[in-house]
């Protein structure tokens, strides 16, 4: 009985919080400054918040299982080949120089999920962006090694990125203080002994 | 008979300080059948084997010198954080996590990811159970 409660109570919660992140979504999407409202894949093209926005990474068992070590990187930010060529069994045991293997159903859970919603699946601007930034020939498992990711970031000093606050350029959550909503945008940038960056 | 079977349970759980689940000690005694299997010295699992296990230094999976306690720190009822990536990690000790050491599948996960990044090869069952028993009763 008590048992039941405490689900009841668990599962009001993730639908209140689903709520959440779909209303800041749509707050997002009607994009505020600057907007012609010309329409680009769905979305309004030149609202300046969108341009860097991808869909959130709602998953439970994504978030159980790959953001107990690390920031949710939203699958819209990389194609499905890259999620395809990662989720392989062989690949999860040398994740990025560490063992992320998985239970064989977990990994092929997880890797329909991420494919499902890769940037060529689920079309978003910034995902776009990544997208097109990646040779034909080349299966990127690291955002962070695509053309666009390093175009945008390349004007940051490397003490900022290695200090202790941050550890890495991988670490989005450390600067892009809505990154977990999907939101990428100049203004929410914060970096940590720095401040706001302006570009 | 039935005094039997009142004492048995009490003889297994008097093992460890924290009280394992079901599943967690049956695992527990399929770990301990197996490292006598292995080598028909072992008696029982053992804490300062454990402890040695999880705090020794060890050229791991990056090719850089490791310990457990890298990221889990030498005080487990404390908050851990991934050396690579500064995610913040729960207490592995149940004193201080009560879902710590309570699912069998996420133990397993976790000492063969663990095993494979700190000491670059599996554990074997008696280290396994060294370990874990060194981890729910670090104080």
């Amino acid at each position: 009985m008590k048992k039941s409660i405490i689900i009841t109570g668990l599962m009001l919660g993730f639908i209140a919080a689903t709520y959440v992140v779909n209303a800041s979504e749509s707050y997002e999407n009607k994009g505020s400054k600057g907007s012609k409202g010309s329409e680009y894949m769905g979305y309004s093209k030149s609202s300046k918040g969108m341009k860097y926005t991808v869909s959130p990474a709602n998953d439970p068992l994504y978030k159980a299982e790959c953001a107990s070590c690390h920031f949710a990187y939203q699958p819209g930010l990389l194609p499905s080949k890259s999620w395809k060529k990662m989720m392989q069994a062989k690949e999860l045991e040398n994740h990025f120089g560490t063992d992320a293997s998985l239970e064989e159903e977990d990994r092929v859970a997880l890797a329909k999920y991420l494919e499902k919603n890769a940037s060529d699946k689920v079309k978003s601007r910034l995902g776009q962006k990544i997208a097109r930034s990646i040779p034909k020939n080349s299966t990127p498992l690291a955002i962070s090694k695509t053309k666009y990711f390093q175009h945008e970031h390349d004007e940051i000093p490397k003490r900022l990125i290695e200090q202790k606050e941050v550890k890495s350029i991988a670490n989005c959550i450390a600067c892009h203080t809505t990154a977990d909503k999907g939101f990428y945008g100049e203004r929410d940038i914060k970096i940590p002994n720095y401040g706001r960056w302006d570009d | 008979m039935k005094r039997f079977l009142i004492v048995l349970p009490l003889l297994v759980s008097s093992v460890y300080a924290v009280e394992l689940n079901t599943q967690m000690q049956t695992y527990m005694a399929k770990l301990k059948a197996t490292a006598k299997s292995e080598n028909p010295k072992f008696t029982n699992f053992d804490y300062a084997r454990g402890e040695e296990i999880f705090t020794s230094k060890h050229i791991g999976k990056r090719g850089k010198l490791v310990s457990c306690t890298s990221c889990h720190t030498t005080n487990l009822r404390q908050k851990g954080e991934n050396i690579n990536t500064g995610k913040i990690m729960d207490p592995l000790s149940p004193l201080a996590n009560a879902k710590s050491m309570s699912s069998v599948k996420k133990v397993k996960k976790w000492l063969r990811r663990n095993f494979r990044d700190v000491y670059n090869r599996l554990g074997t069952a008696q280290e396994k159970g060294d370990v874990i028993t060194y981890i729910i009763n670090a104080k």
